[in-house]
This record gives structure tokens, sequence and C-alpha cells, in this order.
């Protein structure tokens, strides 16, 4: 692709999630989409980050984890402390890259399934944790988080308190949609970057890579890392637009989720992410109105799709142009 | 102390059996089978309605668990994870078809069999209490009949030629190919195999836990760390495996329990701490 | 290869597009009354399906019913009530987009949801977009003012709770009790409750921090300690359906001889496949259809149920009353049908016959003691004790 045929990609994918599905919205008078689209958004973020570990040949089932810590960060940071929401982004990320330095270091060393098992159980430890840790009020969360306030820059308002909007869910759409645009921006910039081939090459085999002088190690850590404070951004946002968080609000089915959208989209695409997470969360939603046959329909179209393209749907254009 | 111990080793005997399927499928194909909780599952809803319902005797159902997932085990190798396996790029993908199918399993297991905990009249009744160990009869009968089965299947392994086949698949697909072993037919068995022993078990328990279409998922994920702890994909390690987190369990809760909502939390807490000191569990293949 | 990946396509398009048939011919059903849309989020998948499919379940039998004679009549207008479900997966964020959902279909009243996490998720947005919802979930946060549109749908662990160690104190001599909870919220807020309860009352509570994951399927383990302390009363807090009769059936073959209590409903078949007679004398708070007290409605109720869906759920005994007292509020205030305002209104004055017990019961809405304002359905306290594959009454309380 040239850049040009970028650029207009890129236009045309700003057009579309800042103008034409508010639009869409508007017209239809599909209120409730608003809330769904900031979901996908939010969970496509985490899902890039499990991405990012698959990127370097590792299974992560532990995004759920960090989303929960993230969100728990947010939620004591604003509430007990009256930190604003707007710093608490970047700084429950941080708190996860933190985390995820002290908890990668032993277990970045596993692989295949080992890994993907601990990660696994890190989800459970960590809902475990909120059930008993003081300071996340236990079994009974952590509700009545406020809306977020104003930002203001030289007197100039340039986001409004979204407490007095006529429907701060609109407002979040776009703080998440911003957000989702931004991470997958600076995937994209890293995988075509020199870590991001760096890393590309730790995914066929390490071994190969740590022999040509690649620090393996701190390589790992690095990639974790970006992936844990995308689950932890995720995660402290989703705590605001829901006002609310407990122990419930991240588990084992959430991180095999985050996993399975990628799988769906496609593990050798950046965008892959975002595309699974619309489609299977998406997809989810669409079937509400069969009742009791949803799941056996949602199950029956993943096998499908599955079968039809086992290697993502952004493979189909690959298909495509080979054949 | 003595029937924490005698808890533990009755809890191991279920699991091992439980592991043993997964880390079977996991070790021929590289599949990490979500839907094998969901397996063990429908053994139990089979069994549930021909010595439940039907009234049939519990061999016959149990029997007829076991059949009904190999074939449908047979079935999901040949028509759906063969395909995926041969045009998809990166072997994990295989992960959102058996989630997939899990998912299926679930539904159809709900629509068919309702959302209630399901159970049958005991198979023996009566309680042995010896020796300051309490082990109704019907549990030891159960933990006999898992250990025996866990014999065969050592046995089977090792001494039949499809046994053999199998093992030569595990170790080395291409090389066992070049040896002239059939590797599509072989891998199919195998899969059959891993699913009838997850519907045995399902049958077996439904005797004692009884069943319900939502316990699936947490199974598998108990299955994964069996077979985490010992060792995926050798049958040795599932058996490990199994009997270990039994006794992890049984002594955990017992040493722990004033310490309350922790004691599921340090056991994890061990479990991570173990993995990270032995990546390969006990007697893991190193690729994992 | 080509034709074979265009086979598959259009095998799917094809799919996809009976589908969209089959979705398109459902909503095209007949229509003479105007349609009432009450609303559903909870939970009817997973391990914890029991919870709110016997919810849904009991809705659309009363809606059928109703629909059947006819359509029920608010002021002057008669309507088909239809139902509108959302599964939840017990999982809170599903329960906002749920809540969600049914303003978007304009739906005032929703049942649901089953946990304590998702009623407190869901209440922003109800508040938000003026929806009353009657979860089944106990933190009292959600119906003490400042927040006024959330209706408790049964009776609270910390009302019953009181109730029932009270009674096996004076009746059955109870002075050493035990608790176990399953190591999740619900669970352990209402054991924590139930533990301040039995100290309050002067019982010595020798265990209080068992915990069980949920999935446990063999409770042996967990119930070993606790036997060897030979409690008096067991109280499984907030245990689900799926766990009584294994937790029961470990804790009797485990030698296990005083008495088992919980604050939910149960389920009798349940409990007669599970546990068998090792379940007798196990006591759970249920509805009205013991024998004693049930109506006639109620049994064409559990018959109506049973037809439709192949077999009855008791926890059905409780759940049937939300959609009940919804309709029957709207009567008396038929401008309540636009306007949650005046639903609240209603509630304060409300009273009407309840049909499912016999006698001359009222359904009132209650709960000035517990929060202060009147958000709690008059549910019959009954007290079961099972025996022999069905409750019985063990006593009936009532909750102000």
């Amino acid at each position: 692709m040239t850049d040009n045929r970028k650029l207009i990609g890129l236009a045309v994918f700003l057009l579309a999630v800042f103008v034409v599905v508010p639009w869409l919205i508007a017209v239809t008078g599909r209120k409730d989409f608003y809330y769904t689209l900031t979901s996908v958004a939010l969970l496509s973020i985490a899902s890039a980050g499990v991405w990012m570990t698959f990127y370097i040949g590792r299974i992560n089932m532990g995004q759920g984890a960090f989303a929960l810590m993230g969100a728990y960060v947010a939620a004591i940071l604003i509430t007990q402390y009256g930190v604003s929401f707007w710093w608490t982004i970047p700084l429950s990320g941080l708190f996860c890259v933190l985390a995820s330095l002290v908890i990668g270091l032993p277990i970045l060393r596993l692989r295949g399934v080992y890994f993907a098992m601990v990660s696994l159980v890190l989800t459970e430890v960590t809902r475990l944790l909120s059930l008993a840790l003081p300071i996340t009020g236990g079994a009974k969360g952590i509700t009545n988080i406020p809306l977020p306030g104003a930002i203001s820059l030289f007197g100039i308002t340039l986001v409004p308190d979204f407490a007095t909007l006529e429907n701060p869910r609109i407002a979040f759409y776009y703080v998440a949609v911003t957000l989702m645009v931004l991470a997958f921006a600076a995937m994209y910039r890293l995988v075509n970057s020199r870590i991001g081939h760096i890393c590309m090459s730790l995914q066929q085999n390490e071994e190969l890579a740590s022999s040509i002088g690649v620090n393996i190690v701190h390589l790992r850590l690095i990639a974790f890392g970006i992936s844990s404070f995308l689950g932890g951004v995720s995660g402290s946002v989703f705590a605001v637009v829901t006002q609310s968080v407990y122990p419930s609000s991240f588990t084992v089915t959430d991180s095999v989720n985050f996993m399975l959208n990628c799988f769906l989209g496609g593990l050798a695409y950046v965008f892959g992410p975002m595309l699974g997470t619309l489609t299977l969360y998406f997809g989810w939603n669409l079937l509400f109105e069969t009742g009791e046959f949803q799941l056996l329909i949602y199950s029956t179209a993943m096998i499908v799709l599955m079968l039809i393209l086992p290697n993502g749907l952004l493979s189909l254009g690959e298909n495509r142009r080979k054949g | 102390m003595e029937q924490v111990i005698a808890n533990g080793l009755y809890l191991g005997t279920q699991y091992a059996l439980i592991a043993l399927g997964l880390t079977l499928i996991f070790g021929l194909m590289n599949v990490l089978n979500f839907a094998h909780g969901q397996m063990y599952v429908l053994g139990g809803f089979v069994t549930y309605t021909i010595y439940g319902q039907l009234g049939l005797p519990f061999p016959v159902a149990v029997l007829a668990s076991g059949i009904t997932l190999a074939v449908i085990g047979g079935l999901m190798e040949r028509y759906l994870f063969r395909t995926v396996i041969r045009r998809s790029h990166r072997e994990e993908s295989t992960m959102l078809l058996a989630a997939a199918t899990a998912f299926f399993f679930d539904a159809v297991i709900l629509l068919i069999f309702g959302e209630k905990q399901r159970g049958v009249p005991k198979i023996v009744k009566g309680v042995f209490n010896h020796f300051g160990v309490i082990l109704p009869y019907d549990r030891i009968v159960v933990a006999v009949i898992a250990g025996l089965m866990i014999l065969a299947f050592i046995l089977f392994m090792k001494y039949t030629r499809t046994g053999r086949a199998m093992r030569a698949l595990a170790q080395d697909r291409v090389a066992a190919q070049l040896m002239g072993i059939k590797v599509d037919r072989y891998t199919m068995i195998g899969f059959a195999l891993g699913a009838m022993l997850a519907g045995v078990v399902g049958g077996l328990l439904v005797s004692i836990t009884g069943v319900n279409s939502g316990i699936g998922g947490p199974i598998s994920v108990k299955a994964f760390l069996m077979i985490m702890i010992g060792g995926a994909g050798v049958a040795g390690g599932a058996i490990a495996g199994g009997f270990i987190l039994g006794m992890m369990e049984s002594v955990g809760l017992t040493v722990l329990r004033e310490y309350g909502d922790v004691t599921y939390l340090v056991i994890f807490g061990a479990l991570m701490v173990f993995l990270a000191i032995r990546p390969n569990g006990l007697m893991g293949k190193p690729w994992g | 290869m080509i034709n074979r990946r265009f086979a598959l396509k259009s095998a799917m398009l094809g799919t996809i597009s009976a589908m969209a048939l089959v979705m398109g011919s459902s909503f095209s059903a007949y229509a003479a009354n105007d349609k009432l849309k009450i609303g559903f989020v909870g939970v009817t998948s997973g391990p914890a399906a029991a919870w709110g499919t016997s919810n849904v379940r009991s809705m659309q039998t009363l809606a059928a019913w109703w629909n059947e004679k006819g359509g029920v009549k608010i002021g002057d207008k008669t309507y088909d009530i239809e139902i509108v479900t959302f599964d939840d997966q017990k999982d809170p964020k599903r329960a906002v987009e749920g809540m969600e959902k049914m303003a978007q279909e304009g739906i005032h009243y929703v049942v649901g949801p089953n946990v304590d996490d998702g009623a407190a998720a869901v209440r922003p947005v109800a508040e938000k977009n003026n929806i009353i919802y009657f979860p089944y979930a106990f933190p009292k946060e959600l119906y003490t003012a400042p927040a006024s549109n959330a209706v408790l749908g049964m009776i609270a662990n910390y009302q019953s709770g009181p109730a029932i160690y009270k009674y096996l104190m004076e009746n059955k001599g109870v002075k050493k009790v035990a608790f176990l909870a399953a190591n999740e919220s619900d669970p352990l807020s209402q054991r924590d409750g139930g533990v301040a309860a039995a100290k309050a009352l002067g019982l010595e509570v020798v265990a209080q921090n068992d915990t069980y994951q949920n999935d446990t399927r063999d409770f042996t383990p967990v119930l070993t300690p606790i036997v060897a302390l030979s409690p008096d009363l067991l109280v499984l807090s907030g245990v689900a359906p799926a766990n009584a009769p294994l937790i029961i059936r470990a804790a009797r073959e485990l030698g296990y001889e005083g008495l088992i209590s919980t604050e939910t409903a149960q389920d009798a078949k349940v409990l007669e496949e599970g546990a068998g007679e090792l379940a007798n004398g196990f006591i759970s708070v249920g509805g009205a259809s013991t024998p004693e007290i049930a109506s006639d409605t109620m049994k064409e109720f559990v018959d109506r149920y049973t037809k439709m869906f192949g077999e009855y759920n008791d926890e059905s005994n409780t759940k049937v009353y939300a959609l009940q007292y919804i309709i029957d509020t709207l009567k008396a205030n038929p401008a309540a049908i636009e306007s949650v305002d005046e639903y609240k209104k209603t509630m304060d004055s409300f009273s009407a016959a309840n049909p499912y017990l016999k006698g001359d019961a009222k359904l009132s809405y209650v709960g000035t003691t517990s929060f202060g304002q009147k958000r709690q359905l008059a549910v019959p306290m009954v007290v079961n004790e099972y025996k022999d594959g069905a409750f019985q009454t063990l006593f009936v309380g009532t909750v102000d």
C-alpha cells in the first residue's frame, strides 16, 4: 500500500467513527448504541494489549486482571483521593505497568499453554484479591463514582463537565473512540518500527533472536508492559463509564474474550483486535432479539467463521488478493 | 487428618481422569480443548437421561456416555479441527474454534436439558466409617472405577498398536508420519478417545455431584490447572497434576480455613510460584 | 478452491438471510391490542442460569395467560403484555448494556438483575432513563434514599435471617452456628449480614470465614473442618440452587447431624435429585406454593408454567410476584404507564388482593423499616422445610 492510500484509509476511518457513526445514531434514534460502541472501543483497547503479547508469541489470558486493576486504581483515586478522572487514565495504566513488571519477570519465562494458564490464574487471583483487600471495598465494590469533570486550559473549557451534559454517553463515546484511535495508532507505529521487527523475530524463534544479540528479557517485559498499560486504561475508563467497579467487573470470561477478539480479527493484523471486538461484542448484542437461541446462533456463527477464515476476519482481503 | 488425606486422594482420582482426556488431545494436536468441560457435562446428561430418567443400569449409562462423546469427538476432529489446523497459519487459532464449540455445546445443553442442577439416585448406599475416615461407599466405588480406568488407559497407551502410534505422534508428528503412521487416522482416534474420557468421567460423577448445564467452563479451567501442574501433553503429568490439585484443595481448605477468603488466593499463588520455578510443570514437554 | 470458497460463502450468506427472515417474521405477529412491554435483565445462561430463567419463565407464563384471556385492561385501554428479555451473563458491564436496551425500547419497568453487582451497576442508567427496576439483590443502598428507582423483589436475607435464627433458637434449641459462603460478592455480603444477625441474637458463631469457589463440585473437603466443629446450625449464605444439594449431601455423609438452612429460594426437585432423603429438614425461604397456603390461581399458574416449559421451578413461587405487582400498580394508576413518578406516588398507598395466597392477603409495597421508604414488594416470607420431595411451611412471616 502506498502512503497516500494509507492516509486516505485513516481519514475515512476517522470520519466514520467521529462523524458518520454519531450521525447514523442520531438518524436512527438508536441511542443505546452509544454505550455498546463505547464498550467495543474500550474492550478493543484491552484486546490490542493481548494482541501485543501474541506478537511476541505469548497467549495472554490475563488481561482481565489488568483491566480490573486499572478499574480499581481509577475508582480508588477518584473516590478516595479526589483525583481528576483525566489523570487517572494514565495513572491506572502506569500502575498496571508496574504490576506487570513484577509479575512478568518470573512468568514471561513460560511459554505456550503454560503462560496462557498462569495468566488465566492471574485473573482469578486479582478477583480474589479485590474481594479480600480492605481498600477495594470487598464484595460491595465501589459505586457512585462521579462523572468526569471539565478540562480547561487558560480559562477556556476544552471538555465540559460530564455531569452537566444532557447525554454523557455521547461524550464517553468520543473519549473511548479517541483513546482507541490513539492506542491503535501507537500500536501501528510500534509494529512497523525496529522494535516491532525484533518482536516479530521473538514470535518465531526466541533462541535465535537471543543469539544475535537481542535482549529478549527486556523486550518481553516491554511488550507485556505495553499490553498491561492498555488493559489498565481500558479498565479505568470502564469504571467511570459504568460509575462502579466490582470484583466481578472483569473476570476469567473477559480474559478469554479479549483473547478470542484477537483470534477472530486475525493475529497477523494490527487492527485485528478492533474488528474482532466489534464483531464478537456487537454481534452478541444484535442477537439479543433471538432470546433463548442467542448463544446457539452466536456460537454457530463463530464456528462457521472459523471454518471459512481460520486466520481471522482480516485475512479475507489477503485471500482475495492472492487468488 | 486421615480424613483430609482421604478427601485429597478421592478428589485426585476424579481430577486425574478429567485431566487425562484433555492432555491426550493436547499432546496429539496441540489443541487446548476449551470444550472439555462441556463434553464432561454432556456425558453427565447422557448418564442422567439413561440411568436417572429411563432407569437402565448405571454401567450401561456410563458406557453410552462414553460412546456418545467418542462419536462427537471424532466428528469434531474430522470436520472442524482438521480443517482449521490445515488452513491456519498459527496453530493457536484452534483456541477460538475450541471456545466456539464450547459455547455451542453450552447453548445446546441449556436448550435440551434446562437450567436446573440434576442428580440421579445413589448407585450404592451406605457410608464407610472406620479408622477416623468417613467415605460414602458410592465415592469409593467411583474412585476405584476411576483408578482402574486410569490404569487401563496407561496400559492401552503402552502396549497396543494404537496406543503406541499415538505416543509416537505426540512425540514427533513429522517423524511419525515418515515412519508410515496414518497421522490423520490416529489423530481422530485420539480426539475421540479424549472426548470419550471426558464423557465417562461426567457419567461416573453424575452419581455423586450431579450435573448442571453451566459448569462446563469452570470444569475446563480446573482441568487446565491440573495439566499445567503436571506438565501438558503427558499422561503421567495429568495424573500427577490431578492428585496434586486434589490434595492441595483438601489440605488447603482445612489448614487455611481460619483465613477465610484467602484460601484459594494462597492455592493459586502457590501455583504461580511453582510454575515460575518449573516452567514446564512437573514433567511436561519443553515446547509446551 | 474458488468454487469451494464460493460455495461456503453463499452458504453463509444463505444462513444469515434465513436468520434474518426468521427474526423478521417473529416480529410481525398478530396485533389486536396495544403492546405493553415489560423488560427483564438478568442471568439466563451459565452456572447461575436457574435464577434468571425462573424469572423469565414466570413472566412469560403470566403474560401468555393474560394475553390468552384477551389482554390486560389498564385504564380504558386493553394491552397485550410483551416480555423483552436480556441475558446479562451475570456480568455487570452487560447488565448496563441490557438496561440501555430497555431504555431504547421505551420500557419503564424492568425485572432484574439477579445479583448485587449487576443491580448496583444499572442504577445510573435506570435513574437517567426513568426506569423502575425490581432487582433480586440485597444491598441496602439500592433502596434507601436518594436511590428511588429500585424495588426489592423478594425478602432480603437481613430480614429473613434473623427471623429464621430466632425461630430455630426458640424451637430447636440452636446455640452454635456455622456460616459457609461462596467467595463471590452476593454470598459474602449475605454471610456478613447473617453473622451480624446471629451475634445480635446471642448465638455462638463457630465458623464465619469458610468459603468455597463457586465451581466446586465436591464439597467434602470444604465441609470436613466445619463438621468437626459440630455446630447446631449450618447456614449456607446465598447458596446457588445448584450447589445446595451437593453441600447438604456432603455434610450429611460426613456425619453432620445439625440443621442446615439458607435465606434464598430453592427448588424441591433439585434437592430431591441431588440429595434425596439427606435433604430432609433443610430450611429455606420460598414464595407461596406450599399446599397449605397456595390459592387456585397459584395452582393454575404452576400448571401453565409446567405446560409451557416442561417443568416447574419452585423459585418461581417468589418470582411470579414482580410482574403481578407491576401490572396491578399500573391498573391502580394508568398514568404510570408513561410516568414512573406517578408509579412512585402510587406505591405509597397501593393495595390489591394477593391472587396467589389463600384467604384475603394483600399486595402492597413495604420496606419502611429496612430502607426508610416503600421500595420492596410484600412477598409472604414463607419459611419452608424440605421433606421427601416437597416443601412444608414452617412459619409465615411478614416484612414492613
